[in-house]
């Protein structure tokens, strides 16, 4: 019986959450056959793919301990940015880089002001989202502008390569690199010793400030990112897009993944699933009509659920 | 000179009064009694809110929730006064309690389930917005959501005094009525600020922030100042519900969404820190007016509401930086103190 206990307790964090997914999958496609068929499980990885890029490169973030609340804004910024530099005239490549590293620059201040400064994260992000969000409809309105005879701009968003969307091979490409960089590279490894032990760190003679700088960068070219996709997909762009609860959808697929928000502990991989498991749900939901009420209090206790199993999980392992 | 020192939020004080001098020449408008009376009915409600998100705060939390509290409260005045017609001085206390059991749960599962209060509040913010829709009088009965409110209770909470009337000043200056959700805000200020400063009770808050395991080896039971911390946030946005609701004559589903940022900034700027264990209950109200008479001045200036977007995201940043800068001179203090210079 002990030993048996135990084991639950140990597997419980790996497994559970593509447990759940198997569950919830199971479930809707007992009341719906359609559910299951490829196309809509195509359909759901292309509805997750613009937070799925947000959510992996938000992890890093949130495995320093930090957090990025200005996601939605930066989305909406790069998307305006890429159609201002098509508009009066530059090539793709050149609109879509700009676009990004746009992001980079604007994840930079957070970060420089987050790591060099030191001031609480929540607090800073919250800052430069209304700085951004503020500076972005000082350019672009508050209006909708059409993107209009962009071909190549609009492949981004709406192309296909091999039947797969390409906004899908490209959370592929972003999950990939991450992944590599996590379990690779001398960076992944002092992201979480960071979010760990900043000070041990730190005394160990890592450049613990820079390391937490270009987390917030990273987070910010994904946002970047994923607002380019966005603005291809509904040939639009606008200031207003992203607007207040992306950021908070990104979070919490995040830390569904099983990243702690205390820092340390997090994968890219685990990430991924926490999306798959709100995209399957949202996906679920619409299918069987729910109404939005039942949506957002099961979404909400899904949340209280899972993290407090896996708090009970990890409390008792130690 | 020690009398002056003895002040808190000083610095924030003379940064509202300079900053109402300037708008006072430059933005047309802005020192007259009915723009006053704006500001003052305009942010009661968000300073109400401050005051309760600064218990969390101080015990090292947030409560991100509070949004949807003032949703959910306001939506049960609107249901128990227009569906079951309960006179308003049964329905306002009812919506007070609810509120208030709404911050406890966000404080239960802080505590009981070990939850992030990013996380959990996260979470029961969409939680409560759910329910906020599955109890919405307006889509189970569609007629009524286009009548308004009578209920003399609740109206009368949106009320007015004449104050400089009353006491004959009026005849030498033009003063503004006061509108009785500011003296709503002084009362729950005042309160608050007792309770922080003279009860056990309200200590205990600090004290917990300030250091969770020594609270606890001391004797205090944390577990319930936290729950404590959620529940007076709760009833706070009980309260804003119901100023909410006197002011519209109605309720909607999409009421306070966003509403705990500003709350959140209000506080901080006010001089609660993130730190935990810091604060009184005065400068969240000042906070909260401050970004009040910026936000109007700019206005009546005729800055773009865009500008005005990246200048309070900017002000926001400075007050941390300034908390931060602080509480590192504070940390200075307390070492030349301990080093016996």
């Amino acid at each position: 019986m002990q030993t048996n206990q135990i084991d639950i307790k140990a597997l419980l964090p790996v497994y559970a959450l593509p447990g759940a997914i198997a569950v919830i999958v199971m479930l809707f496609t007992a009341f719906d056959p359609v559910f299951v068929t490829p196309s809509n499980l195509l359909a759901i990885i292309h509805q997750i793919s613009i937070t799925g890029i947000m959510a992996v490169c938000m992890t890093f973030v949130i495995m320093t301990g930090g957090i990025d609340l200005s996601v939605g804004t930066v989305l909406a910024m790069s998307g305006l940015i890429s159609y201002f530099m098509l508009l009066a005239g530059f090539p793709l490549p050149l609109a879509i880089t700009v676009g990004i590293l746009a992001g980079a620059c604007t994840g930079c201040f957070t970060g420089y002001l987050v790591a060099y400064i030191g001031l609480p994260a929540m607090i800073v992000s919250l800052g430069s989202l209304s700085i951004i969000r503020g500076s972005a409809l000082l350019a672009g309105g508050p209006d909708l502008h059409q993107i209009q005879n962009q071909p190549g701009f609009e492949f981004i968003g709406n192309g296909f390569i091999a039947g797969v969307p390409l906004s899908v091979w490209l959370f592929v490409l972003v999950t990939a690199i991450l992944v590599f960089v996590q379990r690779k590279t001398v960076f992944g490894l002092l992201v979480s010793n960071v979010g760990d032990n900043e000070r041990a760190a730190f005394l160990s003679g890592r450049a613990t400030r820079r390391i937490k700088m270009a987390t917030y960068a990273i987070c910010g070219m994904g946002a970047a990112l994923a607002g380019i996709i966005q603005a291809s997909q509904v040939h639009t762009a606008s200031a207003t897009f992203g607007e207040f609860g992306t950021e908070l959808d990104v979070i919490a697929a995040v830390v569904l993944g099983g990243t702690s928000m205390m820092g340390g502990k997090g994968s890219i991989l685990r990430t991924v699933m926490g999306v798959l498991f709100l995209g399957v749900l949202n996906n679920g939901f619409n299918i069987l009509d729910v109404p939005i009420e039942a949506q957002l209090m099961v979404k909400g206790a899904i949340i209280v659920v899972s993290l407090s199993l896996t708090e009970w999980a990890n409390a008792k392992a130690v | 000179m020690s009398l002056l020192r003895r002040i808190p939020n000083l610095e924030l004080l003379a940064f509202f009064v300079v900053l109402s001098v300037f708008f006072c020449f430059y933005a047309p408008h802005f020192n007259t009694a009915s723009n006053v009376e704006n500001l003052l009915s305009g942010y009661a409600f968000i300073a109400i809110l401050a005051i309760g998100q600064s218990y969390p705060i101080m015990v090292r939390g947030i409560d991100l929730s509070i949004g949807s509290i003032v949703a959910l409260g306001a939506m049960i005045i609107f249901d128990l006064v227009m569906i079951w017609e309960v006179p308003g001085y049964l329905a306002m206390p009812l919506a007070l309690c609810v509120a208030l059991a709404a911050g406890a749960v966000n404080g239960a599962l802080i505590v009981y389930c070990r939850l992030q209060p990013f996380v959990a509040t996260l979470a029961s913010m969409a939680a409560y917005r759910g329910l906020v829709y599955a109890i919405s009088g307006r889509q189970l009965f569609p007629e009524l959501a286009t009548k308004p409110i009578r209920d003399p209770w609740i109206t009368g909470i949106e009320e007015y005094y004449d104050i400089g009337g009353a006491t004959g000043l009026d005849q030498v200056v033009n003063l503004p009525w006061i509108p009785l959700s500011f003296l709503i805000l002084i009362a729950v200020m005042v309160t608050s600020q007792v309770m922080l400063s003279h009860t056990n009770f309200g200590k205990n808050f600090k004290i917990t922030g300030g250091n969770p395991e020594a609270a606890r080896l001391a004797g205090i039971n944390t577990k319930r100042t936290i729950i404590s911390a959620y529940a007076i946030s709760g009833f706070c946005a009980g309260l804003a519900a119901i100023i909410l609701v006197a002011r519209l004559t109605t309720a909607t589903e999409a009421l306070g969404n966003g509403m705990e940022l500003t709350a959140i900034a209000a506080a901080v700027i006010g001089g609660i820190s993130l730190q935990g264990g810091l604060g009184n209950s005065i400068g969240p109200v000042v906070g909260a007016f401050l970004l009040g008479i910026i936000l109007i001045g700019l206005t009546l200036m005729g800055v773009s509401q865009f500008v005005q977007q990246i200048l309070s995201g900017a002000i926001l940043v400075g007050a941390v930086t300034y908390d931060l800068y602080m509480s590192k001179t504070r940390a200075r203090r307390a070492r030349a103190l301990q080093s016996g210079v």
